[in-house]
């Protein structure tokens, strides 16, 4: 107790340290088309010096001004980077991308691979291609958005990892060989988010292809996270996926881990999902009972909920977007801004940055330009339009540029106390970091299209309304249009009763009593049965819900004092 | 790839120079912080930019500094530091946690750091008060000019004829420049008095003296025998009794609890002006402030009314020409340091001045010069005030003529002391209102005055019509007539004054229902956090002091005329095309109330993930819905504000308001998922489409229009299986197509298949014959076998045979020797060649092994076999 309060107490002298310096540039606007036309200029000259130099490779090596096979032997960099050239609205290399990959990827090959890593990047990679493809302008097949030769390379993909979900528990294994399958002697041992962090993708490829084993493996496996869950509601960093024994109890909300509470929630949005999203209603409850010290996220032992690591990741600048997904804008703002600070010191953000002594952990001082404070920016910018979110995408413009450019792209940083840069330029930075930004700075892309605008696209199966806004983008920044799935698979389930349902409206008199039917459970058809067997435990957790007497689907409305919560300026609830 | 290169690392970019060098700023771009120790001997004044190449608030803030330090370089030296290259001496010794910093020097005293805005105009301003932290006051209008200032002045006094450096002038000074450190947006201002007279003014005689001033409360004078007389505990002495009247608001920008903190104090009203620190006159500030004072001056309104007319002066058109001559009259009217106590006295109904007044402020004047010990001076006493009544009463014929709502006042000598005279203003104050505050004011009630005593039932009965009459006026002429003077204390709805500088904060006003095109950027808005509202003072009105103070009555009084304001977007504009129509706070009741349709409502946010995602969901209901009779509609509700009974606290929310029952609306439960045929049935319970009285002409009527719909639903409906068949069609195609390739590809495999299972029947047949041949093969090979063992037999026996012919050769040689001598050589040569010939078929046995048929054949064979060789 006296040790967390001495550790409080430093971290209120810190926040007295702090007074960052004024406003002045920001209150007379940011040339927000400048800096637009900037980050596009960053990404090609980074995906201009990767075809030239390290395609086919994974990666470009931009020290040394060549390629690297990193995550397997995909082009990788070119997959993620796919989707971004449709947003920076390059319809002609998109389309000349698709026919690159489609003759020139094969995943029939003798490669270790991560098994989050390739859904991720390869799998979401070519999903959101598939989808997208149409807006870009590539010819698509009759039966299109449920069929094509990308949605085909991602289902490839993506049975290629299956093996590795036959374990007892139905956890993952962390790696699969892309040939043979689980190596013997393989480690049985799995991080948190390699087990839960396939939903998004999984999902999507069951209701487009119509192949249900996808989301059954990936239900199974975030099932079996939710089971193995401490006593007081927290999960640890590495769990055993043949004994389901934590290897690594730290719990937190970073590495590790991250992104299995971002696909909880963004899940739940896809599809429509109330048990998903109680999951990480759960969750978010003892995260903030435990880790949570002044609007940072510390780590805790999952048992106990005692500190372990007074540190901030750069991995966990993630978190304020999640919560502004559902609605805790406020608290998200809060964390942001915490955040923010440690950029101002350094210009990127180290991977540990202890907080009680405000500064970098040995080791872990690079800075890989990582995407996630970005992303919270614009997630948070959507929600608040506050200059100050603005100002960071001018700050990471201007610290990518200076420190991080070279002759043939962008380098890591190794060091942020020096500056250091090594030879490395991860897939994720023209995937994410450089997609994030984009949008930060262009408020009118069609992916922030709020619904105004929308495709009506004739189907063998019917009339589809697509791209209608409410992108899911999955953890490595590819979209998803939730309205694809439910073209692919509710619609045609739904489409006779609506039928019987019009014709009530010009009937006169009304046949039949139309009442809402209370759905079976949580109304998510063929998966009723296995919630239940989920909910069964959390019965209570249930009534609970139920007395809260809103959706678990919902945000709530903004609060008054939110108008006047711009430029740093946050409020508390006296409640 | 090979696996060195993984190891490569590069070094960061060597620093370059961060200001150009043709700047008046000095860049030690290697981080010389020694260098720069060293320059600040050079310079009275000096200001260290720490900066970090990278950051963007550096670079932001390098155009501010150059033009500051344009406009400065002869006075002040400016230095730019790089804090972050690590071989540099500055990042070695300094430790920042954000960039840039900027501190300043004055000779020795420092660092002061800078933690305003980032612009150049507040930088220097900043720069010329570390200056000149001292104004330096020579005469009585300048005295009076420093104190009518609505921030909070300093005065010292020091004499300067006694000693060329009077004790505790430096302290004075230092505690100017320590405020600063403190006080970062420089809001109490210090300035020094030489001359006495001047100084008798504001009661100091004694050199030495501080004196703090006040405009509501009584000024001070600094406690010398309590507090030790340092820099430190003067500047904290100011900044602890200081007035804040009305306050600036300066966020930094960082995360920050200033607006959390200041608007829980109670509701606060906002006020941004455009603002320019070095501008030598601010006329409308000094309006604002005009009633900020005013609104504060509880008990000593009298003081103000010179004050006023000052201030007043400023905005009137011969202001630029006679600001001189303003301070000087202002200088002869205004006695500072008067402290008059006054009362309100409501005047009862029957009163024969209540036609036209019914409020009336008394006070007591000394019109006699300052007095030495008037900074103390208590509240006036009771009977002081009790004469100044009787007075009134006597004097209230003179009020009788006047038949005005503005104020009135009237000056009327008291009868006790030939310095001093009375002064009564009366107006008219609402009647609720006055009941209101008199029920506040205890000090001084004529048993006369009415409505004191007065319970609340009797209030509504009065105030009721008040109400609605008032709705049918404009509120503020009505209230107009209400003097603002102390009515920060006479209501229990006290605002909290701020400024904002609308040239860095306009974004909040924005957010409060500012309009984006105006041009003037200057607006007022009340908000009350508790409450959840605010208002908003017409944006039409020009901001001036008369429009404020309405604005300011009208929130105090009891049942406010003002309105909540509803924010509204005006980024969308009513759109017909839209499937699902946009609904705004200015649209929303016409769009749903006024419609003769069934209107389905949801309420949305863009950043709400579970909204965004059942976008399609809307889309494809409107289109569904007939939309003579249907619309469905949304709002956001982020940005727009919408009446109380309206609002909702869970996004998405969907409302439905049936046609002809609008005020009956329902709300789509919440533990339903939102689907199409979920959504469909909500509507078709609750929608009025049934209806079971019997059929008239109307009904008729009604029913074709509803098989019109019908018919026109399911041409749409035909159209799009139209569309679905063409879709099925194309798909169909593409399975012809790849089914005919499919069946070409068949057939040339059955094909394939065929000539492959007659080369295998080939392939067989000859295998067979080869496995025959072979079996043939080797039987005869086993015979041969055979045959060569009995011909090894044979040859042994021939070998016996020929041994024992041998032995009987050589006995009947033996014999023969004996009888034929001559015979014996010729023998022998014919016993060697059957030797040789009997080895052979063993070594060449196998190409010979067919021919060889029986034993008796075997010596001719070896004959012929003997030939060919």
């Amino acid at each position: 107790g006296a040790a967390m309060q001495r550790f409080l107490g430093s971290l209120l002298c810190l926040w007295a340290l702090r007074l960052p310096a004024g406003t002045g540039a920001a209150a007379r606007g940011l040339d927000v088309a400048s800096y637009r036309e900037r980050v596009r200029a960053m990404f090609y000259h980074a995906y201009e010096h990767y075809l030239e130099s390290a395609f086919p490779y994974d990666e470009l090596r931009p020290l040394t001004c060549d390629g690297q096979d990193t995550w397997g032997s995909f082009s990788l960099t070119l997959i993620d980077a796919l989707d971004t050239l449709l947003i920076l609205g390059n319809v002609s290399e998109f389309q000349r991308v698709v026919n690159v990959l489609q003759e020139g990827v094969d995943f029939d090959i003798d490669v270790n691979a991560s098994v989050f890593e390739t859904n991720i990047r390869v799998v979401g990679g070519l999903l959101s291609a598939h989808l997208l493809s149409r807006k870009a302008g590539v010819e698509v097949e009759a039966g299109w958005p449920c069929s094509g030769p990308l949605l085909r390379m991602a289902e490839e993909a993506a049975r290629k990892l299956l093996p590795a979900f036959q374990t007892p528990t139905g956890m993952p294994y962390g790696t699969v060989n892309l040939l043979h399958g689980v190596n013997p002697g393989e480690t049985p041992v799995t991080c948190t988010a390699g087990i839960g962090t396939f939903i998004v993708e999984f999902a999507t490829l069951s209701h487009l292809t119509g192949d249900p084993v996808f989301e059954d493996v990936a239900r199974k496996a975030l099932k079996a996270l939710w089971k193995n869950r401490s006593d007081i509601g927290l999960v640890g960093n590495h769990i055993d996926v043949i004994t389901a024994k934590w290897v690594a109890q730290d719990a937190g909300i970073g590495a590790g881990v991250d992104s299995y509470f971002e696909y909880l929630v963004k899940g739940a949005i896809l599809l429509q999902d109330k048990e998903l999203m109680s999951m990480f209603l759960e969750y978010n409850k003892a995260i903030k009972n435990y880790t949570k010290f002044d609007d940072w996220y510390l780590w805790v032992q999952m048992y106990k909920g005692t500190v372990s690591m007074p540190v901030f990741q750069s991995l966990e600048a993630y978190w304020p977007g999640l919560q502004s997904l559902i609605g805790d804008v406020d608290n998200a703002m809060r964390t942001f801004l915490n955040y923010y600070t440690v950029w101002k010191q350094f210009g990127g953000l180290p991977e540990f940055y202890n907080i009680p002594q405000g500064y970098t952990v040995d080791k872990r001082e690079g800075y890989p330009l990582r995407p996630e404070l970005i992303e919270s920016a614009m997630y948070l910018y959507r929600a608040t339009r506050d200059p100050t979110l603005l100002e960071l995408g001018r700050d990471a413009v201007e610290s990518i540029e200076k420190i991080s450019k070279v002759d043939c792209g962008f380098a890591t940083i190794k060091d942020l106390r020096d500056h250091r840069l090594d030879n490395r330029m991860e897939s994720f930075f023209l995937a994410e970091t450089v997609k994030y930004l984009y949008l930060l700075f262009d408020p009118d892309n069609f992916i922030h299209n709020d619904g105004s605008d929308f495709d009506v696209v004739v189907t063998p199966y019917g009339e589809c309304v697509l791209d209608a806004g409410g992108y899911i983008f999955n953890t490595e920044a590819h979209p998803i249009d939730p309205a694809a799935l439910h073209c692919c698979r509710k619609r045609r389930e739904e489409q006779w009763e609506v039928e019987d349902l019009m014709r009530e409206f010009y009937s006169r008199r009304k046949t039949k009593k139309f009442t809402l039917k209370r759905p079976p459970d949580h109304g998510e058809g063929e998966n009723a049965k296995d919630l239940k067997d989920a909910s069964s435990e959390k019965a209570g957790e249930k009534r609970n819900s139920k007395k809260s007497s809103h959706s678990l689907l919902s945000c709530p409305s903004q609060s008054f004092n939110s108008k006047l919560a711009v430029l740093g300026q946050v409020f508390l609830d006296n409640t | 790839s090979c696996s060195r290169a993984k190891d490569v690392t590069m070094p960061a970019k060597l620093p370059v120079n961060f200001f150009s060098t043709r700047s008046p700023v000095i860049d030690l771009f290697r981080g010389q912080l020694d260098y720069a120790e060293q320059l600040r001997q050079d310079s009275e004044i000096v200001l260290y930019f720490f900066y970090a190449p990278w950051c963007g608030q550096s670079i932001a803030a390098r155009e501010e500094i150059e033009h500051v330090a344009s406009r400065l370089s002869d006075q002040v030296l400016f230095v730019a530091v790089n804090c972050w290259w690590n071989q540099g001496k500055c990042r070695k010794q300094k430790h920042f946690f954000y960039f840039p910093v900027i501190h300043l020097y004055h000779r020795s005293f420092g660092p002061i750091e800078y933690k305003g805005p980032m612009s150049a105009v507040y930088i220097e301003k900043f720069v010329r008060r570390v200056m000149t932290p001292l104004l330096y006051i020579s005469t009585r209008s300048k005295l009076l000019d420093f104190l009518s200032n609505y921030e909070p002045g300093v005065v010292g006094f020091f004499e300067f004829n006694a000693s060329p450096q009077p004790p505790g002038y430096l302290t004075f000074f230092t505690s100017a420049l320590h405020s600063l450190k403190k006080d970062y947006l420089g809001t109490i201002r210090f300035g020094v008095v030489t001359d006495k007279r001047v100084a008798e003014e504001i009661s100091l005689v004694h050199s030495g003296s501080v004196y703090l001033h006040r405009h509501a409360n009584t000024s001070l004078i600094y406690p010398k025998d309590i507090m030790n007389f340092t820099a430190e505990n003067i500047c904290k002495w100011a900044l602890e009794n200081r007035e804040m009247l009305i306050r600036w608001l300066r966020p930094h920008g960082g995360k920050s609890l200033l607006l959390n903190n200041e608007l829980k104090k109670g509701p606060a009203l906002l006020i941004f002006i455009p603002y320019n620190p070095l501008a030598e006159i601010h006329p409308l500030l000094d309006e604002i402030t005009k009633v900020a004072l005013e609104y504060h001056k509880c008990n000593k309104s009298q003081a103000a009314e010179p004050d006023l007319q000052h201030l007043g002066d400023s905005d009137s058109p011969a202001f630029d020409s006679s600001v001189t001559d303003a301070h000087l009259k202002f200088s002869q009217t205004f006695p500072i340091a008067k402290y008059p106590c006054c009362n309100t006295v409501v005047l009862p109904q029957w009163h024969s001045i209540s036609r036209t007044h019914n409020v009336c402020e008394l006070c007591v004047n000394q019109t006699l010069g300052v007095k030495p010990n008037k900074v103390h001076v208590p509240h006036c006493n009771f009977l002081e005030i009790e004469a100044a009544l009787d007075s009134f009463y006597l004097q209230e014929h003179t009020f009788f003529q006047v038949i005005s709502n503005t104020i009135e006042c009237s000056n009327f000598l008291s009868f006790y002391s030939p310095f001093s005279y009375y002064t009564a203003c009366c107006r008219t104050v609402n009647r609720h209102f006055l009941s209101f505050i008199s029920s506040e004011k205890t000090i001084f009630q004529t048993p006369k005055v009415a409505f004191s005593s007065h319970g609340k039932k009797d209030n509504t009965q009065f105030s009721i019509p008040h109400i609605e009459d008032r709705n049918c006026f404009i509120p503020d002429l009505n209230i107009s007539s209400m003097n603002i003077t102390g009515l920060s204390c006479r209501t229990n709805k006290t605002l909290n004054l701020y400024l904002l500088d609308s040239n860095l904060f306009w974004i909040y006003a924005e957010r409060l229902g500012a309009s984006k095109s105006t041009h003037l950027k200057e607006f007022a808005a009340i908000v009350d956090l508790k409450e959840e509202v605010h208002y908003v003072l017409d944006q039409n009105q020009s901001l001036v002091g008369p429009s404020l103070e309405n604005f300011i009555k009208n929130f105090s009084v009891l049942y406010s005329p003002l309105k909540r304001h509803l924010v509204d977007d005006p980024s969308v504009h009513f759109q017909e095309q839209h499937v699902v129509t946009e609904v705004t706070t200015n649209t929303f009741h016409e769009t749903v109330f006024l419609s003769a349709k069934n209107v389905l409502l949801l309420y949305y946010a863009q950043w709400c993930g579970f909204c965004a995602s059942l976008n399609h969901i809307f889309i494809q209901l409107a289109r569904l819905l007939p939309p003579d009779t249907f619309t469905v509609a949304r709002i956001d509700v982020t940005r727009n504000d919408l009446p109380w009974e309206f609002m909702t606290d869970r996004l998405p929310t969907i409302l439905f308001f049936p046609h002809q029952r609008k005020d009956q609306s329902v709300k789509f439960p919440e533990d339903f998922s939102v689907n199409l045929p979920n959504l469909l049935k909500f509507i078709l319970h609750h929608s009025s489409l049934s209806s079971s009285e019997p059929c008239t002409k109307e009904c008729l009527h009604k029913e074709s229009v509803l098989q019109q719909g019908h018919i026109s639903h399911l041409e749409r409906e035909i159209q799009k299986l139209r569309s679905e068949i063409s879709a099925l069609h194309q798909v169909h195609d593409q399975l012809e197509a790849q089914l005919s390739e499919a069946r070409r590809e068949e057939q040339r495999l059955q094909q394939q298949k065929h000539t492959l299972e007659k080369q295998h029947k080939t392939l067989q047949l000859h295998s067979e014959q080869l496995q025959a041949t072979y079996d043939q093969k080797n039987q005869e090979l086993l015979e041969m076998a055979e045959k060569l063992q009995e011909l090894a037999d044979a040859s042994e026996n021939l070998l016996k045979e020929n041994a024992l012919l041998r032995i009987l050769v050589a006995s009947k040689g033996g014999k023969l020797r004996s009888k034929d001598e001559i015979e014996e050589p010729l023998q022998s040569e014919q016993t060697l060649s059957e030797d040789n010939d009997i080895s052979l078929p063993t070594a060449t046995g196998a190409s010979e092994e067919k021919r060889i048929d029986n034993i008796d054949t075997i010596e001719t064979e070896h004959s012929s076999g003997n030939r060919t060789e």
